[in-house]
């Protein structure tokens, strides 16, 4: 006879009800749990999905993702020329803040690379192809709902989707789009022709005012002016059997730029621009897992105290005391493992449907229902205390 | 053999000063098959006395034996006190106390179970005590869908359910009515000449008591043969 389950039994409306308060509290948990893995996992997607053995960017800087970094565009040309390099690729990246994109504000970031180097292109396209003219075609993240043949307006021109990719995301999980480098450098750069008015009268007025004539400042207005071709870094692979601190070492000391490997710029992100938030994730899923084992501690507390008369009867008519803790403890691991298998499948369809990114580890889940049923065990140690020090003589008198 | 023997009883809580005496120098033997009643007004020590063969609460001196085995001699004497309940005591209570999450059957298996006694051997058993009852149809109901003469009737099978030699009954009758009550006492009564159990009854009401072979009256922590 199992007195715990035939007492769920009897209440089973309210353990049912109980089960979905505390399953969807757990499946915050997992929620949160698959957040910090999707924090991290979207942080270094542009790095895990690049084909660089090495970043080059600008000096004394930890770009291109945690800090601003700006190199003119014809820098890559001395990296390439490098011993030990077989390619090299300029390649920009700029987060825009919002705009309207399939009839949606929508934020993403825009990825500019050489569209006849090998790097720096988009790596998981599920549709159409990558981007082959050298202007006006785009491929976008799926995210974005976009469609093939759909025309974008970037700038100010209009742009083809002639691709979609899956799961291409920055840093802060928002999609990206990849134009060939003239393009993402006029989107990012240039102005239109009313702000270009404005930029070459302001320009032409400083120069008058240095003391230039009006001849000479007009003919100089070209030169001061900002230009687009900038990037934010240089993508390098390198020859085989190439030592890749022997080459960063080069461009380090003869080009004067930063370097780093792949490991190197993953360890930037992880320690600087996502550290925070993961630390924060995990300190919001430990309080988490506190609250749930108070939630069920309370639970289990007043669902002992409910049958407290039935218990001091049990041990009145010669009941163990494991068999009072038994009652406890099974409904206490009842209630903690039947609330899991609630807030697994939950937690599971919510994958898709939430803004970020969701990532779920086997060893993950795990951990956490072993953290719960922890916390579940010792969730029920307040109640079988009580259970224990109830006194049989309760059961006795009126 | 005595089923039941108490020797100079005494129970004193407290200590010095605010010392209070709840029973003082007890003896009474019972034995098989004998109807005991206790009878005295509240506060007279009938709870006290009863915990304490009940071995639920220990005595401040004397000696209690069941069996003609000492459970309790100034001290216990070492035993298992739950396990000897189990196998030895059968409880009725004023307020039936059936664990209401159980049907009536279970009620009545659980004793069986805590002994260790399987479901097979337990389920028979405790369907036959409930047709020896009178409640055998009710089986299968929750103690909250019977009467409550039905639901001292399951505690009564649950407290014969060990087939323990002593039966202990606090105020078995206080929630019925007289009709209900009498009905129980003359179960009772029925009961220890049919399964020569000793049944001890304590009381307050005694018109419950006519036929019992011993009547004792508690005052003031001293028992008085009535």
């Amino acid at each position: 006879m199992d007195l715990a389950i035939k007492d769920v039994q009897h209440h089973l409306g309210k353990f049912l009800a109980t089960i979905a308060g505390v399953g969807l509290l757990f499946m915050i948990v997992l929620v949160m749990d698959g957040i910090y893995r999707g924090n991290i996992a979207d942080g270094l997607w542009m790095i895990n999905n690049t084909p660089a053995d090495l970043w080059v960017v600008e000096r004394f800087r930890g770009g291109p993702f945690n800090e601003q970094s700006r190199l003119t565009e014809d820098s890559y040309r001395s990296i390439a020329a490098t011993p030990g390099v077989a390619a090299a690729s300029p390649y920009i990246t700029y987060t825009v803040e919002r705009r309207m994109v399939a009839r949606k504000s929508q934020q993403f970031t825009i990825v500019g690379y050489d569209i006849f180097g090998e790097l720096g292109a988009p790596t998981t396209i599920v549709s159409g192809r990558t981007i082959r003219r050298a202007h006006y075609e785009l491929v976008a993240d799926q995210k974005l709902g976009l469609a093939l043949g759909q025309q974008v307006h970037l700038g100010v021109h209009d742009y083809t989707v002639v691709g979609l990719t899956k799961g291409a995301v920055d840093t802060a999980g928002n999609p990206i789009i990849y134009l060939s480098l003239h393009d993402a450098q006029e989107v990012l750069y240039q102005q239109d022709n009313e702000a270009l008015y404005a930029q070459r009268d302001s320009d032409l007025r400083r120069l008058r005012a240095a003391g230039l004539s009006y001849e000479q400042a007009y003919r100089l207005v070209p030169v001061v002016s900002s230009h687009t071709n900038t990037i934010n870094a240089v993508l390098v692979r390198l020859s085989p059997g190439a030592n890749p601190d022997k080459v960063a070492r080069q461009i380090q000391d003869w080009l004067y730029f930063n370097v780093y490997t792949p490991q190197q710029e993953s360890e930037l992100m992880l320690k600087g621009r996502i550290e925070r938030m993961t630390a924060m994730l995990n300190i919001f899923r430990s309080l988490l897992i506190v609250i749930s084992t108070i939630i069920i501690a309370l639970i289990i507390y007043v669902l002992t105290a409910e049958k407290i008369r039935s218990i001091a009867t049990l041990k009145l008519i010669g009941a163990s005391n494991w068999i009072i803790v038994r009652l406890v403890l099974e409904q206490a691991v009842m209630l903690t493992v039947s609330s899991f298998a609630c807030a697994y499948p939950l937690a599971m369809n919510l994958r898709d449907k939430l803004p970020r990114t969701l990532v779920f580890f086997p060893s993950d889940i795990l951990i956490t229902l072993l953290v719960m049923l922890i916390g579940g065990v010792l969730a029920s140690l307040l109640a079988i205390w009580v259970a224990l020090k109830t006194p049989p003589s309760l059961a006795l008198g009126g | 053999m005595d089923v039941l023997r108490v020797d100079g009883l005494n129970k004193v809580y407290g200590s010095g000063e605010l010392a209070v005496t709840a029973l003082e120098d007890i003896s009474f033997r019972v034995k098989r098959g004998e109807l005991m009643a206790l009878l005295g007004p509240s506060g007279s020590g009938k709870s006290t006395l009863l915990l304490c063969i009940s071995l639920i609460l220990e005595p401040t001196s004397g000696v209690i034996a069941m069996h003609g085995q000492e459970v309790y001699r100034n001290a216990w004497t070492g035993i298992d006190l739950s396990r000897f309940r189990r196998e030895n005591i059968g409880f009725i209570f004023q307020g039936h106390n059936l664990i209401p999450f159980l049907t009536a059957r279970d009620n009545i298996v659980l004793p069986m179970y805590l002994t260790g006694l399987g479901q097979r051997r337990a389920r028979p058993r405790a369907q036959e005590l409930l047709d020896y009852l009178g409640i055998g149809h009710r089986a299968h109901a929750l103690p909250a869908l019977l009467s409550g003469g039905e639901q001292q009737r399951v505690a009564i099978g649950r407290a014969l359910a060990n087939e323990p030699p002593l039966i202990l009954a606090d105020e078995p009758t206080a929630s019925l009515d007289t009709a209900r009550g009498m009905t129980v006492m003359e179960l009772l009564k029925k009961l220890a000449k049919e399964r020569n159990s000793v049944v001890i009854a304590v009381t307050h009401d005694e018109r419950m008591v006519a036929g019992f072979d011993t009547v004792y009256r508690l005052k003031d922590g001293r028992l008085e043969v009535t």
